[in-house]
Formats: structure tokens, C-alpha cells, sequence
């Protein structure tokens, strides 16, 4: 048996037996500079982070925030100055071929299979490559197809598909050798609301069924927000923020409203105002309006103060915080790019 | 393992080499045939090209040329194997670089250099089948006849382009780091032409280049009818070290590029 050899079948065994408790991905104090000199630009800054098995994390941050960089660097297609990559436990810079076999992407903007070949074509190269028997896993690739709606297609050029298929097709070949970390730059990038839609349910289903270790970076922030467990937030090349994503979106039993009211005027203004729940008053042509953060019991006190005042309230809205509020407030930016 | 509804359970079983050469063999069996447009192209452009060279040197050189017809021909099938196999290997790299299978190809457990050799064996047996086609209807073309053994023709000719081959990971190489050279390096063909037609038994250091000894013992095999025994074995040596000089050189250079450009994080861009 050759050393190649020796390691693909060590891959394989590791695939039966992932439960050994180490993190999928342990990344510790990352750092990677471009150029020298005053052109220099640290891409990562000193990135550590560690990803739990079975997790699906989400990677945002602003333009060039360093998330590809990160990326890139975990996968081998970057070297890091400094730092540290650990997959499954084992150093992906020692031993990388080891570390990275149970390990495939789907890189953003990228093609990520051979458009002249067909679906199972893509399916069984990529599983061949990845070290693994096709023959072995042909079960695997038509529950696949099926999985992401891609059988009746199996046997079709992908060049002839559309870009939604294209983009599952990628996904599966990315999933054909059965790695179970797999990294998704921009999966749902240039697809319509429906096909976005439908790839991450499909996602979201193989996670729990093939029990995926998911980093998935996204500018979009509804598919983080739908698919993640948990988000990492970069800024300059740093992780600013790193919380689950109900955390993030500060799901408590706290409630922003906006109250609007004709009868809000100057002087009921400055009252509400004094109110630790409330966050923000705001004079109108006619009236006011009123923000506030509330639980169940500041809502009872200020509707019963309101009552008390004889306040006819206009609308009363709810306005969730949503996971770009979060970005905004922690990077200062307004809206993600990978 | 992972087990589907019924129970029925997947033991993924371990790819070798084995599997490996016959997956990547496999994809570009299936890319000839199923898109024979591109090969089609060049032989058409081929021997249109051949065609001018032909007609066009019959009308001005007359006789000198149609003496000296044999050897334009032999020199012409080796540039059309170089030209062929160069391009599709190190044209090919470039696709893959754009296409992020490169990179996919980096971080799995047979790495890319394997594969890409594995491509230029296929670009090779592919350039010899639409190349042999070329040669065929050339000595139509001319109604001229050349010594055509089999073993020694594909055996010299083969080991002569194997350094054009080297020459090709060189230059995908530098296509990985600098991704604009790219598209000048596909001029180095032209370059072939001088390398062909340089005169290894009068200036002998010459034969140290690549396609130079081969092309002469190319043309000692077709024109003369030289069989591959009857050559010194000095001379087989020469090629046969020419060849492995040269494509172990370009395979080092596009490894160090590629190694180079993950440094650089210039891998995947272009």
C-alpha cells in the first residue's frame, strides 16, 4: 500500500468514526500580511477560532473584512504567516493531505466542477479525487440527486442546466466523497429568492441527516440567519463578534416597539422620554412617535401610564432587530460583502 | 457509513491511483468525444496552414522546396504534436485555475501535480491521434512517402514531445502566479519552429534542447527509415534524458509556482 494510499484509507476509517470530541476546526491565532513595507495589508489579524462538530457557522463581515482570506487559509490554498489550523485534530500545515481528506469547499464565484461532464459524472470524480471509491458510494450519490432534485438531471452536461442546478450541482460534488466539513463561499450567490430559498432547506436537511460540519460565509443575510447556528462577525481582519445567532439577534423577552400617536405631544414627549425603556421620542406634524425596548412588564407600566394620559395610539409596531441591524451596530457598516 | 431509508448502508472504500488515473483518463476520454469541436479546429487550422506553406512555397521556391518536402513534412507532424500537447497542458491549467478546481484539487489527498501529469498523458495521446491524422493527409496532399514504423515513429516522436510537455507545466506554472503572461507564453510555440529545425549535428550543444535531438532523429526515422534499434544507444540516452530533464524540470516549476502563489494568496485569482 502506497502512502497516499495509507492516508485515504486512514480518511475513510476517520469518516466512520468521527465522534472523538475534538473540534471539527481549531484555528488558533491566524494571521496572514500581504506585501511589505507600508503597502502591507494584514488580511487576518490574529483569527482564533474553534468550530464544533455538527455546527453550521456563519462567516460575515464587510469588504475586505478578511473572510475569503480566513477561508483560504484553513484550506491550504493560502499559507498563513502565523498561526495555527487544526482539522478533527489533526495539523493541517504537518500533515495536510491527512487533515484536509475529510475536508471539501465550494469557493465563491468559482465554477467548482467540470461544466462539460455530466451531474453523476462531477459526482464520481470529486468523490474519486477526494480519495474515495466512487463504486463505494453510488448509494450516497443517488440520494444526493434526490435529495437536492437533481436525478432527473443526473445524466445531463451541467453547462445545460440553469444557474440554481449549477449551483446544487456544486454543492453535491462537494458533498460526493463524504467529507464532513465542508466550507460554502457564497452558496446562494446570483440565485433568485426561490432557488436561494430551496438550496438552503436542501442544506439545512443534509446538515441534520449527514451530520455536516457547515462554514458557510454569505453576504445575503437572511440565509445566515436561516441556516446558521452561529455567526462570526470580522472587521479588519479580526473576529468582532462570535455568538449564536438567537444572541445576536438579541432574542430575549424584550420587544422593540415604535408607538404613534396624535396625542403624543412636547410636554408627553419629555415624560416618555424619562422611562428606562424607552429609546427614542420623536416629534411629528401631528404628534409623535415612540421607541421603545421593552419587557412584558415596562409594556404593562407604559400602556398603563398611556391609558392614565388618555392616549389614543395611531399604530403600534413591532420592529424586530434582524441579524444586519447586528452587523451595522458591530462593524459599522452597512451591509455585508464576502 | 451513512445509511439511506431502507438500512442499506455505503462502506466507502478507499481510492487509489488506480482509481485516480482511470477518473482523470476517463474525463478526458469523455471531453474528446463528446466536444470534438476543438480538435476538428485544429486540424483544419493545421492544415490550411500546411496547405499555404505548401502551395505558397511550390510558387515561389519551386523545385528547392518540393526536394526538400520530406523533411518539412516530418518537421511540421512534430510541431503540430508540440504545439498540441504544449497548449493543452498548460492551457488547461489555466482553465482549471479559472474554473476553482484547482484549488479543489489542491487540498484533496492526491494534490494537483499527479492529475496534471495524468492530463498531459491524455493531452498527449490525444494530440498523437489528431496529429497522425494531419501527417496522413499531408503525404496525400504532396503524394509523398515516408518511412512509417510504428514503434519508432510514436517511441522518438513521443519521447521528443515529452519536453515540450515539461515546457507546458512551466508555463502553467507561471500562468498560476502571473496570470497575464499566461496568453504570451502560448508565443513560445512559435519558438518550437527554430528548436525543430536547429541544427543539433552541426552545433551539438543544441541537442540539449528541447524537440532539437528529437527532431533530428525523427527525421533520420522517417526519411531514412532508421528503426529505433538501429540508433546509437548514446543517441536514445540523449533523448530519452532530454525528455525526463525537461519535464521533471517543468513539473518543478509549477510545483514551487503553486506553492509560491498559496504564499502570495494568489491561487484561485483571476
Amino acid at each position: 500500500m502506497t502512502a497516499s494510499e495509507r492516508v485515504v484509507e486512514e480518511t475513510v476509517e476517520s469518516r466512520s468514526d468521527a465522534s472523538t470530541g475534538e473540534p471539527a476546526v481549531a484555528i488558533d491565532g491566524l494571521r496572514k500580511t500581504f506585501g511589505s513595507g507600508p503597502e502591507a495589508v494584514t488580511a487576518v489579524d490574529g483569527v482564533s477560532v474553534g468550530i464544533e462538530r455538527g455546527s453550521v457557522v456563519g462567516l460575515l463581515g464587510p469588504n475586505g473584512a478578511g473572510k475569503t482570506t480566513l477561508i483560504k487559509s484553513v484550506l491550504g490554498m493560502v499559507v498563513p504567516d502565523e498561526g495555527d489550523v487544526h482539522i478533527g485534530g489533526v495539523d493541517a500545515r504537518a500533515s495536510p493531505r491527512a487533515a484536509y481528506a475529510d475536508v471539501d469547499a465550494m469557493l465563491e464565484g468559482a465554477r467548482n466542477d467540470y461544466w462539460r461532464l455530466t451531474v453523476r459524472e462531477n459526482l464520481r470524480y470529486f468523490a474519486t479525487i477526494s480519495g474515495v471509491d466512487p463504486d463505494s458510494v453510488a448509494a450516497r450519490h443517488d440520494r444526493l440527486l434526490d435529495r437536492l432534485d437533481l436525478t432527473a438531471k443526473a445524466d445531463v452536461a451541467v453547462r445545460d442546466l440553469s444557474r440554481g442546478m449549477k449551483q446544487k450541482v456544486s454543492l453535491a460534488s462537494v458533498l460526493a466523497g463524504g467529507a464532513s466539513v465542508v466550507f460554502l463561499d457564497e452558496p446562494t450567490l446570483g440565485l433568485d429568492v426561490e432557488s436561494s430559498r430551496t438550496l438552503q432547506r436542501e442544506l439545512r436537511r443534509l446538515v441534520a441527516e449527514e451530520d455536516l460540519t457547515v462554514i458557510l460565509s454569505s453576504h445575503d443575510m437572511d440565509v445566515v440567519e436561516r441556516v446558521c447556528d452561529r455567526v462570526i462577525i470580522m472587521a479588519d481582519g479580526r473576529v468582532v463578534a462570535d455568538d449564536s445567532v438567537d444572541a445576536l439577534l438579541g432574542v430575549d423577552d424584550t420587544h422593540r416597539l415604535e408607538l404613534t400617536s396624535a396625542d403624543f405631544d412636547g410636554d408627553l414627549l419629555a415624560a416618555l422620554s424619562q422611562r428606562a425603556a424607552v429609546v427614542d421620542t420623536e416629534g411629528l406634524d401631528r404628534g409623535g412617535r415612540v421607541a421603545v425596548d421593552a419587557d412584558s412588564d415596562d409594556l404593562y407600566s407604559l400602556m398603563g401610564a398611556l391609558e392614565d394620559r388618555g392616549v389614543t395610539l395611531e399604530s403600534v409596531q413591532s420592529v424586530d432587530r434582524d441579524l444586519e441591524a447586528a452587523f451595522v451596530d458591530l462593524t459599522g457598516t452597512e451591509g455585508a460583502d464576502p | 457509513m451513512t445509511t439511506d431509508e431502507t438500512g442499506a448502508a455505503d462502506v466507502a472504500r478507499p481510492a487509489g491511483y488506480r482509481q485516480l488515473i482511470r477518473a482523470v483518463l476517463y474525463r478526458e476520454y469523455l471531453v474528446f468525444v463528446r466536444y470534438p469541436a476543438n480538435a476538428i479546429g485544429g486540424i483544419v487550422v493545421a492544415l490550411f496552414f500546411f496547405g499555404v506553406l505548401f502551395y505558397g512555397g511550390r510558387m515561389i521556391a519551386g523545385r528547392a522546396l518540393t526536394d526538400s518536402i520530406e523533411g518539412i513534412i516530418v518537421g511540421y507532424f512534430l510541431w503540430t504534436l508540440s504545439v498540441g500537447a504544449y497548449s493543452a497542458i498548460s492551457n488547461d491549467i489555466g482553465s482549471e485555475v479559472q474554473w476553482g478546481t484547482l484549488e479543489r484539487h489542491v487540498m484533496t489527498p492526491f494534490g494537483f501535480a499527479p492529475v496534471a501529469l495524468l492530463k498531459g498523458v491524455a493531452k498527449l495521446v490525444r494530440t498523437f491521434l489528431t496529429s497522425a491524422f494531419v501527417l496522413a493527409v499531408m503525404l496525400v496532399m504532396t503524394g509523398t512517402t515516408l518511412s512509417l514504423n510504428v514503434l519508432t515513429v510514436v517511441t522518438v516522436a513521443t519521447l521528443t514531445v515529452v519536453s515540450v510537455l515539461g515546457l507546458g507545466f512551466a508555463a502553467g506554472g507561471i500562468t498560476v502566479l502571473y496570470k497575464r503572461v499566461g496568453n504570451w507564453l502560448n508565443l513560445l510555440q512559435f519558438g518550437f519552429i527554430v528548436l525543430i529545425s536547429a541544427p543539433a549535428f552541426d552545433l551539438r550543444w543544441t541537442r540539449l534542447l528541447p524537440l532539437a535531438h528529437g527532431s533530428a532523429l525523427l527525421q533520420r526515422a522517417m526519411v531514412d527509415g532508421t528503426r529505433l534499434w538501429e540508433f546509437s544507444a548514446p543517441a536514445l540516452a540523449l533523448l530519452v534524458g532530454v525528455a525526463v530533464g525537461y519535464l521533471a524540470g517543468g513539473y518543478l516549476v509549477f510545483q514551487v509556482a503553486t506553492r509560491r502563489a498559496r504564499k502570495l494568496g494568489v491561487l484561485g485569482d483571476y
